[in-house]
């Protein structure tokens, strides 16, 4: 399968949020392809628009306040913004499915585990009886839930916070799906519990060819599994590149920040570095290049304060928006 | 092998009504309370069953045929005598445990059928005002928008009226009123009336734990599962206020006994069948006469129901709100 064998590719995604407060442009102008069998990241700060631009390819903004107000999501050749709600309902679960930050919360406490799967297996599969048991097991079983027999007959409160998320993981792919979202599915979890579940991930999806579109704030998530990243900061793309440029050679300073601002094995130093200030409003975003208020070239140049830099390729499969990308080295 | 077994067995899934019903069975007035209530509800059936036997295959069964003149009027209780029953003409002994009322009906008899009467009403007018509340208050909440404004408007302008003016006005209206070849008759009427108006609670109730819920995580999950809003709604989110839904219930239960005994007392319940609120209406007149048997049955008939009711009530919430849970 080649490299252009495009699955899903976001187009020019605005989302935008109708507050009482003025228009808060949660996603803006946001573009980027995930090829077949692909994982890609989604990096950036709390805020930045990341879980809005995963919420907008399901269309799951809640509307109101909340709207996509432009661009295109094409999933296997067709945009998903312009199929009915029947349509979206048969993709939602099926062609993509999500995991969520908290598997504390996004499993129904009043059902079986076995139930909840077995649900979204009769929803989509149409398997029904002692067959969407038997596939509901099998799926636990994938997922590395030891005595899966026993486990379907538990209740959500009985799992630990790591089995519940191989639960919500089981769930997700028990319809097979191209592409699953994933947000966050590890910030919940403990240290050693979020490397299981990252390998598990992996594991799944080499054994399943499938897409995943990793929704993290964590850069050491991002190095291990990712093959491509995006970094969002402001609801904007700032920079797009496969892992390896980006963690060699990040050009724009707010990349730069976030990898200087990460602990290293064998450094011995007092303080890690920080991006000095906090992440804008986004009701009352600043001009010209949102990052210049806290970026240490912006801050002094006019330019980058009365401009917005467009995304511009850099190299092949890398491109970023700053104004000083080609110019400036570390 | 055998040390494994066990731990399985000692780590057997525990569901939460399971697990509601062990904790529930710890406490020891509250088990006492729900039998006396099974046994009202037993009594209930069995007099309802009866009633049918008796009246339409002429069955003989004492306990249920409370119109019969068991004894001259106004007889105490435990009290002996000798009467000459009706198209008869020698003398006949009897005893009676409660006494007699103005016509010589047993007050035993008569507070035994005023059970059924009340846990019918209040059973048939508890399940109309859940199938008219749960629904509206979680569409309200689910859906918010017009469709809200348009629920809570309509409760709250019922709710702003009177609660007993407005069950006496239904009473009324729906007394004799016929639906399509139906005339509404006896209890019918007044379990439509007491239903009909007594809603608002639990809608408004459901509404807020909707509008609670329906942002949780699971939620949205379903959602991204590809359920539709129906689904999420009668499937994800209301099994998750059941048990609310369910403490309502019985709390209800209680005030619709009570406001079958007050439509009854004031002439508006069913007139052709002993009630608790006609034998307290009764003994009005009958308390001049120091008569007070009549109004001491049927007071602590009721008595003994709403605190039963009451206190387990009480603990069934403590058990199903695992937010109160303590073991």
């Amino acid at each position: 399968m080649s490299d252009h064998d495009i699955l899903l590719s976001v187009q020019n995604l605005s989302t935008h949020f109708f507050t009482q407060q003025g228009v808060a442009k949660a996603v803006q102008d946001v573009s980027f392809d995930i090829p077949a069998g692909h994982m890609m990241a989604l990096v950036g700060e709390s805020g930045c628009g990341k879980s809005v631009t995963s919420l907008s390819i399901l269309r799951l903004i809640p509307n109101p306040p909340g709207e996509i107000v432009g661009g295109k999501i094409i999933f296997k050749g067709q945009n998903l913004l312009e199929l009915s709600e029947h349509r979206m309902r048969a993709i939602r679960g099926n062609d993509i499915a999500m995991i969520f930050q908290e598997p504390m919360t996004s499993l129904n406490p009043v059902f079986t585990i076995g139930n909840q799967i077995v649900e979204v297996i009769k929803l989509h599969q149409g398997i029904k009886g002692q067959a969407a048991w038997d596939l509901a097991i099998e799926m636990l079983k994938k997922v590395g839930i030891a005595d899966p027999v026993r486990r379907v007959e538990e209740y959500p409160h009985q799992l630990s916070g790591g089995m519940r998320q191989r639960a919500m993981i089981a769930m997700a792919l028990s319809c097979s799906p191209s592409l699953l979202i994933a947000d966050e599915p590890t910030t919940a979890l403990d240290v050693t519990i979020q490397a299981q579940i990252l390998e598990l991930l992996k594991k799944l999806q080499s054994e399943n060819r499938m897409s995943i579109l990793l929704i993290t704030h964590d850069l050491g998530v991002v190095a291990e599994t990712a093959q491509t990243v995006v970094v969002m900061y402001a609801s904007k793309v700032v920079e797009k590149a496969d892992v390896q440029s980006l963690f060699g050679s990040p050009r724009h300073p707010y990349t730069q920040g976030l990898l200087r601002s990460l602990p290293r094995l064998g450094q011995r130093r007092k303080r890690l570095d920080v991006i000095g200030g906090s992440v804008p409003n986004p009701v009352a975003f600043p001009s010209g290049c949102k990052f210049h208020p806290r970026c240490p070239i912006g801050a002094k140049d006019p330019h980058c304060q009365a401009c917005e830099p467009p995304l511009q390729e850099v190299q092949t499969g890398h491109a970023v928006a700053c104004w000083y990308a080609e110019g400036y080295r570390r | 092998m055998t040390e494994i077994t066990t731990q399985n067995e000692l780590m057997q899934p525990r569901g939460y009504w399971s697990d509601a019903i062990r904790r529930l069975r710890k406490r020891k007035m509250a088990m006492l309370c729900f039998w006396i209530v099974a046994a009202y509800a037993v009594l209930a059936g069995f007099i309802w069953v009866g009633d049918i036997l008796v009246i339409h295959f002429k069955w003989e069964i004492p306990i249920v045929q409370w119109n019969e003149h068991v004894g001259p009027n106004y007889q105490k209780p435990l009290a002996h005598y000798e009467f000459i029953p009706e198209m008869k003409t020698e003398s006949q002994k009897g005893w009676s445990l409660l006494g007699t009322d103005f016509m010589g009906q047993s007050t035993l008899r008569k507070a035994l059928y005023g059970a059924k009467t009340a846990m019918m009403v209040a059973f048939c007018a508890s399940i109309i005002s859940i199938l008219i509340g749960v629904p509206l208050g979680a569409l309200a909440g689910y859906y918010r928008g017009w469709v809200d404004d348009a629920i809570v408007w309509f409760y709250t302008t019922l709710g702003t009226i009177p609660y007993i003016l407005l069950l006496m006005a239904f009473a009324v209206v729906l007394r004799g009123a016929h639906i399509g070849p139906w005339e509404l008759r006896g209890s019918v009427a007044v379990y439509l009336a007491i239903g009909l108006t007594s809603w608002v609670g639990l809608c408004r109730l459901i509404r807020g734990e909707i509008i609670k819920r329906k942002e949780s995580e699971y939620v949205l999950a379903a959602r991204a599962m590809g359920c539709s809003d129906f689904r999420i709604l009668f499937f994800h989110l209301l099994p998750n206020v059941f048990h609310i839904i369910l403490i309502n219930f019985s709390l209800r239960f209680v005030s619709f006994i009570h406001a079958e005994v007050i439509l009854s007392f004031l002439g508006l319940g069913e007139t052709d069948k002993p009630s608790w609120g006609a034998m307290i209406d009764a003994a009005r007149t009958e308390l001049a006469r120091d008569v007070w048997w009549e109004m001491a049955a049927a007071t602590v008939a009721i008595f003994i129901i709403s605190l039963a009711l009451n206190i387990f009530s009480d603990a069934l919430r403590d058990c199903l709100d695992p937010k109160l849970r303590m073991d």
